[in-house]
């Protein structure tokens, strides 16, 4: 029972990696740049469902704002400066996006003070589930329903829409896309918009699971850089199985091992840079 | 971008006027100490980065790894000064192999997250082990003993100006086997495979071992700092392995500039003067070295040395009044 616990735990939790993985990833596939500035919005997104619910006292509300203002500022941002930056070495892409993260960082002390804080599990939420003698908490089924709900709807717009077709074939050639008359520029934006606002998501979500502090993107970045190694970058299976794995390696470890759950998942990674380098779904 | 073939023995002499000047200029010789342990860090960021091309977001793995190291082997080992700093030089090395090694089997963008992603092992690594490096709380009565060769003692390092002196002569040392790397055909050879890794490997060179050993010598000199770095504070914290620490390392070397070395001694000296005068008014001056970080993307990509670089040398050519067969090409550089 414990074990079936922590699974649906490491589902959870899976499944919000995924999403901040899949944003990553897709943002690489496009822009051909890693956003170092991805763990930051996260924080961002759980800062927003803090204040938002804090103000009206409505999560959902949080929950239908939040993602939108953070990609709503990726936006800006990619306007503002990423834009100018495109054509140097990668080098400089993560330079400029850990500026970025720096400054959301200190801003969020600046606003929300050094402390971390917690957000209460939304109302229609609270309680447990009960199935025969096995109980488990309503806002992580919830989590783990609406996260694949969520990861459906990115799939349908990723395969079947004009504009996940323009972001694959952008992932092939930028450059051809722009020949054939579409507006390269516009593309690359939203996609920046959109695979920053999918942290913003992640962020909102896990908020009353884990709280928020002003540190914790740096750590979220390493979490999703494992799961990008292990998936495969710009594979949209890949962060969807490596979000799953570290989810539940982390999750099933912490009963196991507390102290070593988090050290677990970077030797997940070590062991699959040596058995596959390119990643389990990754294009060489 | 190609380090200019001065006078080698130029730049340390320059090196060694700063290092004389620093003390009497700074407020204090702690605060000295404190921007040559930085720049000597910022110093190995720089070969990787400047030189080797390899951004790397591991380097708290062996500034920490060596202040808890050199740290543990004083106080369990009852190791003295140099068997202390050696113990931390020696795992700095073997740590980068290893992160090296392993980073390198990727190149790109995957190698630097890998870098991030070991970073953040060793993080958890310290934490885990809270026996040993005391966890959050750090390790704390790290001692400094005195300079002492076969058991007789040359020096005693408990003033501040004392181990300032200690110090600077590490740092020229430093400095100074740094630039003959740079120019020694390895160091040549380091720029060559960052400029057309393919064509290296076409003409023989093993890239991996150049960008591995390359890994280890910064490893070994960061860990160095680390080392003297807990010596300083008499205090080993957490936060000396964390990845902000990388992060602020990579800051302070682009800042300053890379692919100079002087550069470096500049990045880590604006970084620690701001951070102190500023730390009491406002904690969160990191937002301006956020914004200078991309400014100096933006607009400076020499970073603080480069444009004071081109300073002198629009100084120099209104003094001469004329351009030397050799100055044309600079204004071009940057799109190279």
């Amino acid at each position: 029972m414990l074990y079936l616990f922590q699974v649906l735990n490491g589902l959870g939790l899976g499944m919000i990696y995924f999403l901040i993985s899949a944003g990553l990833t897709i943002i690489f596939g496009l822009l051909n740049f890693v956003n170092f500035a991805h763990g930051a919005f996260f924080m961002l997104g759980g800062y927003l469902c803090w204040s938002l619910t804090e103000l009206t006292g409505n999560f959902w509300l949080s929950l239908l704002i939040g993602p939108p203002a953070v990609a709503c500022l990726a936006w800006v941002a990619e306007a503002a400066l990423i834009r100018r930056i495109y054509r140097l070495p990668h080098t400089f892409h993560i330079l400029v996006t850990v500026g970025i993260a720096l400054i959301l960082q200190e801003t969020t002390i600046m606003i929300w003070g050094p402390t971390g804080k917690n957000i209460p599990v939304p109302a229609g939420l609270q309680g447990v589930v009960t199935l025969w003698n096995f109980a488990y908490p309503t806002y992580r089924l919830f989590l783990i329903a609406f996260t694949s709900l969520i990861g459906l709807a990115l799939w349908y717009l990723l395969e079947q829409t004009r504009f996940g077709g323009l972001v694959r074939a952008g992932s092939e050639s930028a450059e051809m896309v722009s020949l054939l008359g579409t507006n390269i520029h516009r593309l690359f934006a939203r996609t920046f918009a959109l695979g920053v606002g999918l942290a913003g998501l992640a962020g909102v979500l896990s908020a009353p699971i884990r709280g928020v502090h002003p540190f914790m993107g740096p750590e979220v970045l390493g979490i999703a850089f494992v799961v990008v190694v292990i998936g495969g970058m710009g594979s949209f299976t890949g962060a969807l199985l490596g979000g799953l794995l570290v989810g539940l390696v982390q999750s099933l470890m912490s009963t196991i091992w507390p102290e070593g759950a988090n050290l677990m998942i970077y030797g997940a990674m070590a062991a699959v840079i040596l058995l596959r380098p390119y990643g389990l779904f990754g294009r060489a | 971008m190609v380090p200019r073939s001065g006078l080698p023995g130029g730049s340390a002499a320059v090196v060694a006027v700063i290092l004389v000047l620093m003390p009497l200029v700074l407020p204090s010789s702690t605060m000295a100490t404190e921007i040559l342990i930085f720049a000597m860090a910022s110093l190995a960021c720089n070969l990787l980065l400047g030189y080797g091309g390899l951004l790397s977001f591991g380097q708290g793995i062996f500034f920490g790894s060596g202040a808890y190291l050199s740290s543990l082997v004083m106080m369990h080992a009852g190791a003295g000064l140099i068997s202390a700093l050696l113990t931390a030089i020696a795992s700095g090395a073997v740590l980068a192999t290893l992160v090296g090694a392993l980073a390198i089997r990727r190149t790109g963008i995957y190698f630097v997250m890998m870098t991030l992603a070991f970073n953040q092992t060793a993080y958890f690594i310290a934490y885990t082990l809270s026996d040993w490096t005391g966890g959050d709380n750090g390790l704390l009565d790290v001692p400094r003993p005195p300079l002492a060769l076969f058991g007789a003692t040359l020096a005693d390092l408990s003033g501040a100006t004392a181990y300032y002196v200690f110090v600077a002569v590490l740092f020229l040392l430093v400095f100074i086997a740094t630039v003959t790397v740079i120019s020694s055909p390895f160091g040549s050879t380091l720029i060559g495979v960052r400029e057309n890794e393919a064509r290296a490997c076409a003409v023989g060179y093993d890239a991996r071992n150049f960008k591995i050993v390359a890994f280890a010598l910064s490893g070994a000199v960061t860990a160095l700092a680390g080392a003297l770095y807990a010596m300083l504070l008499n205090f080993a914290p957490l936060e000396n392995i964390q990845l902000s620490m990388s992060e602020n390392i990579v800051v302070m070397t682009v800042i300053g500039g890379t692919g100079s070395l002087l550069g470096s001694l500049l990045g880590a000296g604006s970084w620690v003067i701001i951070s102190d005068i500023l730390a009491e008014v406002w904690p969160r001056w990191l937002i301006l070295m956020g914004g200078a970080l991309i400014l100096i993307v933006l607009f400076l990509r020499g970073g603080l040395w480069g444009g004071v670089e081109s300073l002198m040398q629009r100084f120099s050519h209104q003094n001469k009044g004329h351009q030397g067969p050799d100055d044309a090409p600079d204004e071009k550089d940057e799109s190279v």
